[in-house]
């Protein structure tokens, strides 16, 4: 048998090809990989034109070495309107958004941690200290054991100021970033350490009115 | 024939699913470069790469001798030679997989266990 020309095949071709891999034939594939990879992986620059040409030639491998490992994964009598090429181009498809998608996972875990590591260095955070990653850890364990908080009681809310009730809700969903409170109590302007003090000043505060509130409510009982 | 191609039959040749594995395994062991094992093979170099990604010949004498057949009959590579490589690279396994193992052959230059009372051998 000739050597097949890459790009040339057809689909009588692919079921040769493929029911020679099933019979054994170490040939095989190596006709596959002779006659599809090149296709294939111009196929998937094509259509992704963005990404690196070598993710495009390692999907394109994957799926070939994938259906000369396993031939019994292609089903001709059941992909009747997928030629092996077809086949292929879905199979290559998926393992390109798989190593997409491995890539992204990669690249956040990498990014996480790099933040830790650089998390002990002053001022990396923009000078909030809430930003620094084990502190965030730190607050999501404390969150997890921490029980939700009551309403507002009337008597409480009827005496705050409208920043002062945007400060309590946003300490009830959690909000840790002292920039955050910083902004709404208008102190940006004000060096970091003092942007601090100020905004504790200030939750210390509410949470102190909101337990007065809270035990004079319970006395109304 | 693209780089491309080369590159994927190059890295497809570390499994040894494939015929590539057993050509890598036979150059290094004649510290051959691929213009070497092409000559070896009586062909040209750019045969290499579609030789390496056969499917390895089968260890039974009579699939071996068959699929030897097949890759000679497409290819018009020397089959003593292709025979020799294969065997070669079969027995180059076996010894890395025996001293992987910790047994077979190299243990005849291990020193011998302690075990109850018999003693280091002094020799």
């Amino acid at each position: 048998m000739a050597p097949l020309q890459s790009g040339t095949l057809t689909l009588p071709d692919g079921r040769n090809v493929h029911a020679r891999l099933l019979a054994g034939d170490p040939v095989a594939p190596s006709d596959l990989a002779m006659t599809y990879f090149e296709p294939l992986t111009a196929w998937l620059e094509a259509l992704y034109p963005r990404l690196h040409p070598h993710e495009c030639a390692t999907a394109a491998g994957d799926a070939i070495l994938a259906v000369i490992k396993n031939p019994q994964s292609y089903k001709p009598e059941r992909q009747r309107r997928e030629s092996l090429l077809g086949y292929l181009r879905m199979s290559a498809k998926a393992r390109l958004g798989n190593l997409q998608r491995a890539e992204r996972r990669h690249s956040t875990r990498r990014a996480s941690l790099d933040a830790v590591a650089l998390s002990p260095v002053m001022g990396k955070y923009l000078g909030d200290e809430d930003a620094d990653p084990a502190r965030i850890v730190e607050h999501q364990e404390e969150e997890s054991a921490a029980p939700a908080p009551a309403p507002l009681p009337d008597s409480l809310r009827t005496t705050l100021s409208s920043v002062e009730i945007e400060m309590l809700r946003l300490m009830d969903m959690k909000e840790r970033r002292t920039i955050v409170f910083a902004r709404l109590l208008g102190i940006v302007d004000q060096p970091v350490a003092e942007q601090r003090r100020a905004v504790k000043r200030a939750k210390d505060r509410l949470h102190k009115r909101r337990r007065r509130a809270g035990d004079a409510h319970d006395q109304e009982d | 024939m693209t780089r491309r191609i080369d590159q994927f039959a190059r890295t497809a040749s570390s499994d040894p699913f494939f015929l590539g594995s057993a050509l890598a395994d036979y150059a290094a062991s004649e510290h051959l470069d691929d213009a070497g094992m092409a000559s070896a093979l009586g062909c040209n170099e750019e045969l290499l790469t579609p030789l390496r990604l056969c499917r390895r010949p089968r260890p039974e004498p009579a699939l071996f001798r068959a699929d030897i057949k097949a890759i000679v009959e497409r290819f018009a590579v020397n089959a003593d030679r292709l025979s020799e490589a294969v065997r070669r690279s079969d027995a180059l396994r076996r010894i890395r997989g025996t001293a992987a193992q910790g047994d077979g052959m190299l243990m005849a230059a291990r020193d011998r266990e302690r075990n109850g009372d018999e003693t280091e051998s002094t020799s």
